[in-house]
Parts: structure tokens; sequence; C-alpha cells
């Protein structure tokens, strides 16, 4: 239960970990672009890569990398 | 039957005027088809719309078969795809738009999607979306449905969903939508004459309802639309766009939108009350769009679909543990790279050979008859040694350009292309350039012309503009045609493999370099953070990898393949004019030995080195035939003559120089044509030629001590 609520960012979430994205605090045009592939606040989404370079995930049943700087403007919990 | 009826084609149809749907007035029911002059006179237009990787134009391939024109929308350097099949006397014509993920304004992709949409009112609009990710790739349908209501849904891939126990229920799905749906695989063989058949229906019969579900936001969002939607309910532009789409347009803040209505209205006050909004309740409509939007179709998918198994461990998932491994995977890469030059290497020389030996032969045949009915020397050799060689030079290089696009085809098709781009990201990171520019570069390995095309996948314009100015760095397949031929005569295998290598990573490290060095002139642009989409594995299709190879070939053999032809016959004449005396002597050998007094203390190339690199400029394929000419000697082999005539300095500065010098004049015609600008086209050439030289000069100077 206390896990549910920790706060954390897309960039550090751990692989294999399913989250919920609280927050997208990137730029208009990014979050514009993230909503087109379904990455869009309230959206649960599971981690597949997280080490170095882009984060890969999967939102929706599609696979979708993005650059960290963008990930670590992303609010995760979970 | 069938082909019977395609031959019909040639008949000229009378183009029928079309009845757009109406301003307000209900969706429409039936169509008035048969004229009663003619019986020949109807035409439907269809629009086939959906996102990249979805099989949109797998799907209009099968259609349209060789019935396609593969042009440009007007004025735009976006890819328009046009093709038409005929059933029962009529004649469909279809439209693929680009792939898109939705209908904003980010790119011009999307501006021409919704504006054929609109403004030229196809009857029908045909949203493709995968079954496999049915919930995302139906976003973009959900997006048309506010703005047509003469649209359809195919449901693609249903093989591979099948194949992972997802049941799709097509009539809940078409309750739910509103609109005519179809369930298709197209790589089943009945697919053709189904989707055929879904089309006909859809524009014929009552068999299907087109009342498209309409999409109700939250309470809040509501009040916002209607508040717009009373502002311009009058307008006199964008009157063919519904009022209610266009509300919805200006609350997403899409600048397209909100230009043109603010020709005509003071939209002031109502962002003011956003902007009032975002602050106060932290509410902004822009993201709370698509956020119902994919509510909406989260709901749809839940009650018409079962067995989307989110966020199970796929074998893909399996094989990216170590293919996008963050260190296996660039060894990988490296060794998947090393084969595909491989292959492309191995596989075409046995059939470039062939057939060179078929053109030589032809050749020898057609002088023959010349000889024989007594044509004037001159005019043989202009057939025989212009012409024909010229034809031959396109020709020859066919199946490495052929086999190369095969290559990249399987790994687009397989999902690897877009995973080396993941991969490159981070190396070209450091150079500031995006993952995407990677596969530019990688098109351009085969032909330039098609690397320069495929820049129009990279989002960020100076990026854009970089990588343009830059693909002639890369050494086409013409140029490994000269690397290849030169190495072999000079060194020994494994030091002629090693000098290729380093050839091609100092044409890489050109482009990284100068996408850093251009940046300071091209201007500030803002910078996009990577966000691609990853496709899964995927068995390459043999249909996929036919077509995706002929227009990349295509390319080559049409808009290279003519400058080279003309550049052969050009070439002819500068080297025979005035006919029959010696080479030095001739309009080349001036011109030639005019230039080797810069060019022999700079880079140690005298006449007869320039003026191959001379001829190399408009078409890089006629290097070797120029090379061969000018050091012919009766009864000795061309190797065995360069062997003798060039020093080991003079030939790496020659491979050097030539690798990346100039652009060919159909990489320089597409630099105009994607740039729409003489001055880019003229850094375009120049560039690269200051700087080749820059590096020639050092490499030559620092070898000559050696040797």
């Amino acid at each position: 239960m206390n896990t549910m609520n920790k706060k954390n960012y897309l960039a550090d979430s751990t692989v294999n970990s399913i989250v919920k994205i609280e927050k997208i605090t990137a730029g208009q045009k990014a979050r514009r672009f993230l909503a087109d592939l379904g990455v869009l606040e309230g959206v649960k989404l599971r981690i597949i890569k997280n080490d170095l370079g882009p984060i890969l995930i999967e939102v929706k049943a599609t696979r979708v990398a993005i650059g960290r700087g963008i990930a670590t403007k992303i609010e995760v919990t979970g | 039957m069938r082909r019977s009826r395609f031959n019909q084609g040639k008949r000229r149809y009378k183009r029928k005027h079309y009845r757009g749907k109406p301003q307000g007035g209900k969706p429409h029911s039936k169509r008035i088809l048969a004229s009663p002059d003619s019986d020949h006179t109807i035409e439907h237009r269809i629009a086939f719309l959906g996102n990249p990787n979805v099989g949109k134009s797998s799907i209009f391939n099968i259609l349209t078969g060789s019935h396609q024109h593969i042009g440009n929308w007007p004025g735009k350097t976006v890819e328009k795809k046009e093709g038409h099949f005929l059933l029962s006397d009529e004649y469909f014509s279809l439209v693929d738009l680009p792939g898109t993920y939705s209908l904003s304004a980010h790119s011009e992709e999307e501006i021409i999607t919704r504006q054929f949409v609109v403004e030229e009112k196809p009857d029908l609009v045909c949203a493709i979306v995968d079954a496999t990710r049915l919930e995302r790739t139906s976003y973009i349908a959900l997006q048309a449905l506010e703005l047509t209501e003469n649209i359809a849904l195919i449901v693609n891939m249903m093989d591979l969903a099948e194949k992972e126990n997802i049941q799709i229920d097509r009539q809940k799905l078409e309750e739910q939508l509103g609109i005519p749906v179809l369930l298709v695989s197209a790589f089943d063989n009945s697919c053709i004459i189904r989707i055929k058949k879904f089309l006909y229906d859809a524009l014929h019969t009552e068999k299907y309802t087109f009342t498209p579900a309409y999409l109700l936001y939250s309470q809040k969002l509501e009040t916002m639309i209607n508040s717009v939607s009373r502002q311009i309910e009058d307008r006199k532009i964008l009157k063919d766009y519904p009022t209610r789409w266009l509300s919805i347009k200006v609350l997403e803040a899409d600048k397209w939108v909100i230009s043109k209505l603010e020709e005509e209205y003071v939209l002031d006050d109502m962002f003011n009350k956003i902007e009032k909004l975002k602050k106060s309740e932290n509410f902004d409509p822009a993201d709370e769009i698509p956020k119902r939007k994919f509510r909406a179709l989260k709901g749809i998918v839940k009650k018409s679909c079962i067995g989307y198994d989110d966020f199970k461990e796929k074998l893909s998932d399996k094989i990216d543990k170590v293919v996008m491994h963050k260190f296996w995977g660039y060894p990988i890469l490296i060794l998947i790279y090393a084969a595909f030059f491989l292959i492309t290497f191995y596989a075409s020389g046995p059939i470039i050979n062939g057939l060179d030996y078929l053109l030589t032969s032809f050749s020898e045949i057609v002088r023959g008859w010349l000889g024989a009915v007594n044509s004037p020397i001159f005019l043989t050799s202009l057939i025989v040694d212009g012409v024909l060689s010229g034809i031959g030079a396109v020709l020859l290089f066919i199946p490495i350009i052929v086999i190369f696009y095969i290559l990249v085809a399987l790994m687009e098709d397989s999902g690897y292309l877009a995973r080396s781009a993941y991969l490159m990201d981070n190396v070209l990171g450091k150079f500031g350039l995006q993952g995407t520019a990677f596969l530019s570069m990688i098109m351009g390995l085969g032909c330039n012309v098609t690397g320069i095309m495929a820049t129009r996948t990279i989002k960020s314009e100076r990026d854009r503009l970089s990588m343009i100015l830059t693909n002639s760095f890369l050494p086409c397949a013409a140029r490994l045609g000269v690397i290849a031929f030169l190495t072999g005569i000079f060194f020994e295998p494994w030091i002629a493999a090693m000098l290729m290598l380093a050839l091609y990573a100092m044409s890489f490290l050109l482009v990284f370099l100068s996408a850093m060095f251009l940046k300071l002139f091209l201007g500030k642009s803002e910078t996009m953070p990577l966000i691609i989409e990853i496709p899964e594995y995927r068995l390459p299709r043999l249909k996929n990898i036919f077509h995706l190879t002929w227009e990349r070939a295509g390319i080559f053999v049409k808009k290279a393949g003519t400058f080279i032809f003309i550049a052969s016959i050009v070439i002819w004449f500068m080297s025979n004019i005035p006919y029959g005396v010696d080479s030095e002597y001739t309009i080349a050998g001036y011109i030639g030995r005019g230039l080797a007094y810069v060019t022999e203390p700079l880079f140690g190339f005298d006449w007869k080195m320039v003026v191959p690199l001379l001829f190399g400029i408009p078409a890089k394929e006629v290097v070797i035939s120029a090379l061969s000419i000018l050091y012919y000697i009766p009864g000795s082999s061309i190797v065995a003559t360069l062997r003798a005539a060039w020093t080991i300095p003079q030939a790496i500065s020659f491979l050097v120089f030539q690798l990346t010098y100039a652009p060919c004049f159909a990489t320089l015609a597409s630099i105009r044509s994607e740039t729409k600008s003489w001055k880019m086209t003229a850094v375009g050439f120049f560039y690269p030629l200051i700087v080749t030289s820059l590096i020639t000069v050092v490499v030559y100077y620092s070898l000559l001590p050696f040797f």
C-alpha cells in the first residue's frame, strides 16, 4: 500500500515495473506528441528498458522510446 | 476476369462532379451513382488514413497493384500516393494519405491529411488500424470521426491478433463507432475481394449505416466548445470544416486553425479564459481533450474486444533484451550492418559481372552492325561509346541498388531499422542529432537521392536541413564501386578492406561533425526530444519488401538514371571533340590540364586523374569508365596500367577525394527540390568540395614522406 503513492519520475523507474502517469511537465509540443502516442496523464505503462539512452516503455500494447530528457519530466506513481 | 477489367482502365472515365457533404446535411445515406448519359461515369474517391506501421500502404498496394502513381502533394515535400481499381465497371480511385499519429497540426503530413479529408471531400474516408494495437491506432480514427461522416474502419492484422488470442466483435465495434467496420489481414489471399466488396457496399448499399459516434467531453469542456462554436458559427472562412471540430482545435491550441480563424475573429477573450483556467484550476483543455478521447476509446475497446493482455512480456521483449542491450546492442548493430554490406557487395558482384559481359557483347554486336551499314566512325562511337555506355552505366548499378534496398526493406519490415535508430540515438546525440537521422544516412548509402528523401521523417527542421546537405558525404553504391575497384588494384585484400572501412568511417564522421558545424549557421531550432514508436518484431512479408524496394530503387532509376544517361552522352562529346585527336587535346583534356595546375601541387592529381573526377561531378557512376578510357593502353590491363601510373599517396588521395568531393547532379536536384532554395543547393555543392579539398591536402602531404 505504501508503495502506491510513492512519487517517482519515469527516468528513475525500474525495469518491468508498471507505473501510472501522474503528471507530464514537458513542453507543450512534446506533451502533444506524447499524447498522440497514447502517453498521457492517468495512463498505465510498463518499463521495458531503462539503462542507457532513451527509455523504452509499453503503453496501450505499443512500444515507445522516450528520450531521457523528457522522461525526467514525467511524474509517475506505482 | 480481373485482368480484363483492369484493361478497361485505359478507357476514359468521365469525372463526375462530386456531391460533397452538404453543410449541416444529414449523414449520407445512399449516393446517386449512375449518370444517364454514359455507362462509365461513376468514380468513387476513397482516402486511406492511419498510423505508420498499420499496413495502410500494404492494403493500398494490394488493391491498386500497378495502377498507382507516386508524386508530391502540390508545393509540399510530402509524398502523395494515388491509385485506382475497377469493380463492376465502376472506378474506385484511392489516395493513400501520409501515415500520421493524429490530425493535429504538428507536421505538414497531418495538415495535408485533414485538409484532404475536409476540402477534397472524398466519398469515403477509410481509417486503417492495427488489430493488435487497436486502442492506440484508433485514436486517429476517432479524430477523423469529428471531421467527416463518411468514414469506415478497416481493422488490419487480424491474423496476428488471432495468434495473440485477441477477439474483436465486429458488430459491437460497429455499434460503438456508428460506422462500417471490416476485419481483415492484408496477407490473407481472400482479403482483396473482401476489402473491395466492403468499400463497394459502404458506398452503395444500405447494408451499413453512417452515424458516427458523437464524442461528448466533460461538462466543462463542452461549455467551452459551445462558447467557441457560438462565436465562430457564422464564419466566412473554413466553411467546409465542422464548427465543433474547429472549436475543439481552438481549445487544443491548434496553430493552423487559430491563425486562420484570427483572420476573421479576435479570439483573445477565449485565450484569456483558457489561461485563467490553466492557472486557477490547473486545467488545460489541450491536455484534457486527448485524455477524454483515449478514455472513450478504452471504453469502446473494452466493450467490443477481449484478449488484450496488457503488460505481458512478449517475444519482442525477450529478443530486445539482447538486441537492444546497452552494451551488446552495439556489437550486434555493427555485425548486422557489416553483414548487410558484405551481402550487398558479394551478391551483386556476379550479377554485375554477368550484366557487364552482356552489355559489352551487345555493344560489340551493335558496333558490328553499324560497321556493316557503313556508318561514319564518329556516329558509331557516339552510339556505342556514348549512348549505349550511358544506358550501361545505369543498368550496371541497378543490381547493387536493388539488393541494397531489399536488405533495407528486410530490416525495416522486421522492425530492426527502428531499433538501430534507437541505438544510434546515443551516438548521434553526442553530435546534437537524433536517432531518426540515422535512417536517412543508411538510405543514402544506396543512393543519396533516396537518402535525402528519407530525411522527411526528421522532425526538427534544422536537423533535416543539415542531413540533406551532408547526405552526399555518404558514399552511395556508385562510389562503393569506385572504392572497391581502386582499393582492389592497389592493396592486399585485407588492407583494402581496412581502407574501405576507414573511408566509410570518415564519411560518417564528416556527417556528424558537419551537423555540429552547420548548426552554427542554420539558426536556432527548437530541439524535439526523441519520441518514437518501436514496432514489434515481425516476419518480413514478401509483398512489403517488394513494394518498399520498388519505390526506393525506382527513385534511383528515375531520378539518378536520367542524369547518368545524359551525363554519359555529354562526357562522350567532351572527350571526343575535336574528333580523332589524342585525349590530351580534346575539350576534356584541355579542362583537365588547366585544372591540374591547381590539383597537382595540392592533391597530386595530374590531368588524367582530374578528368574522371570532373566527369564524376554529374554522375559518380562514370568515374571508373572514364579511368579505363583515359588509361587505355592496347595490350595492357587497366589494373597494371593504373598500378604503374599512380603512386600509393596518389591512389589514397584520389580515393579520399572522390569519396566526398561533390554530390551528383541528381542529388543536387533533390537538395533543391527538398529545400526549395538555390542558396542551400549552392551550399550543398560547395561545402563538400571545400571540406574534401582540405582533407585531401592533409592526407596527401602526410602520406608523401612515407612512400
